[in-house]
């Protein structure tokens, strides 16, 4: 039973430093969610079903669902225009609709 | 700050909290070990109490029903939060996706239309069983709740936007959402009317082990049940709405 939790734990500690890792945001959504897995099957493991049930249906398909939404729907195309940063003490020049 | 400057006042931080990590790690608890008694006295006194089973559900409805009901208004609160920042651009009727010039959009496979088909309705079902089942088996109305969402999240997947749109209404998950913070709010005033605490339970125990015992607990699991999965139907279907294009703003000036 120890040796099962020691390898969850190193799962779970290897799914995180993925997320930590990953720089394509898309990627990372994926890897959060394989680290809300890992996290279940410890829970699962640690005798805390109840914990295990609410990690697995909102860390592993809700959370990353809403996260790959959010990015399906930025408009990276309407970005056109550099947006340049006023100097300190200056107003921002207004930008028109 | 340049990253060589920034890497060395980190290692500084690291160096100076060593010692104080270090003593917190020495006299932690042992793995596995829990020193309070909480948990060993409801295990101990809770079937008998509450003739429930599943202790989490007597802690969550019953001996600390009153956080419970907090929570329920919490989460009320975040989901409306949410539906309000998201209203503004809605595609309701507009069925085409939004979409970035140059990125194509793959059909989806047939394998996961039919994976999604025999899962949803399976989903949905395992859903309503641990919700049915908070009082003897682990699970409760959180849970169930979250499952049955994700459950209509299939819906999505597997049938597209259009199905997902015939399945999901928003009257539905609004009205399921507050009637179910409100049946939670209701049960608590029940108690009140009949002079009693408030949630303090007062319909019949029932036999431990039976799938209707609990009493008061199985109403109120069954408002966390619907408020739930209402709350989390509102969320994705506000977030879906994201992934159309917005409607053309009429100008009527």
């Amino acid at each position: 039973m120890s040796g099962l939790i020691a390898v969850l734990f190193l799962l779970v500690a290897a799914t995180g430093t993925i997320v930590a890792l990953s720089r394509v945001p898309r990627h990372q959504v994926i890897a959060m969610a394989a680290n809300g897995l890992a996290l279940s099957l410890l829970f699962m493991a640690l005798q805390a079903p109840d914990v295990a049930f609410a990690e697995l249906a909102a860390g592993t398909a809700a959370i990353p669902l809403l996260f790959l939404v959010v990015l399906a729907s930025i408009r990276t195309d309407l970005i056109t225009e550099r947006v340049e940063r006023p100097a300190p003490g200056e107003t921002p020049p207004v930008q028109k609709p | 700050m340049s990253p060589r400057l920034r890497r060395a006042v980190f290692l500084l931080a690291c160096v100076c909290l060593l010692p104080a990590f270090a003593h917190v790690a020495s006299t932690m608890p042992a793995f596995g070990a829990h020193p309070l008694p909480y948990g060993d006295l409801i295990n101990a006194v809770g079937v008998r109490e509450r003739h429930v089973t599943n202790m989490v559900s007597a802690i969550n409805f019953d001996y600390r029903g009153f956080d419970t009901l907090g929570e329920e208004f919490m989460m009320l609160c975040a989901v409306t939060g949410t539906t309000i920042l998201l209203r503004g651009t809605r595609g309701e009727t507009q069925d085409r996706p939004q979409r970035v010039p140059g990125r194509e959009i793959r059909p989806r496979a047939d394998a996961t239309v039919l994976i999604c088909r025999l899962l949803a309705g399976f989903t949905v079902l395992f859903g309503l069983y641990v919700l049915l089942h908070a009082m003897t088996t682990p699970g409760g109305g959180f849970q169930g709740g979250v499952i049955i969402a994700s459950g209509l999240l299939l819906a999505f997947l597997g049938e597209g936007y259009r199905g997902w749109r015939h399945v999901a209404h928003s009257e539905l998950f609004d009205a399921a959402e507050g009637g179910g913070a409100a049946l939670y709010a209701l049960c608590g005033f029940a108690s009140m009317l009949m002079g009693l605490p408030f949630l303090q339970n007062m319909l019949p125990l029932g036999k431990s082990g039976d799938l209707f015992s609990g009493g008061l607990m199985l109403v109120e699991n069954a408002g966390v049940g619907l408020a739930v999965a209402g709350g989390f139907g509102i969320l994705l279907l506000e977030f879906l709405e994201e992934t159309r294009e917005p409607e053309p703003v009429q100008e009527d000036e």
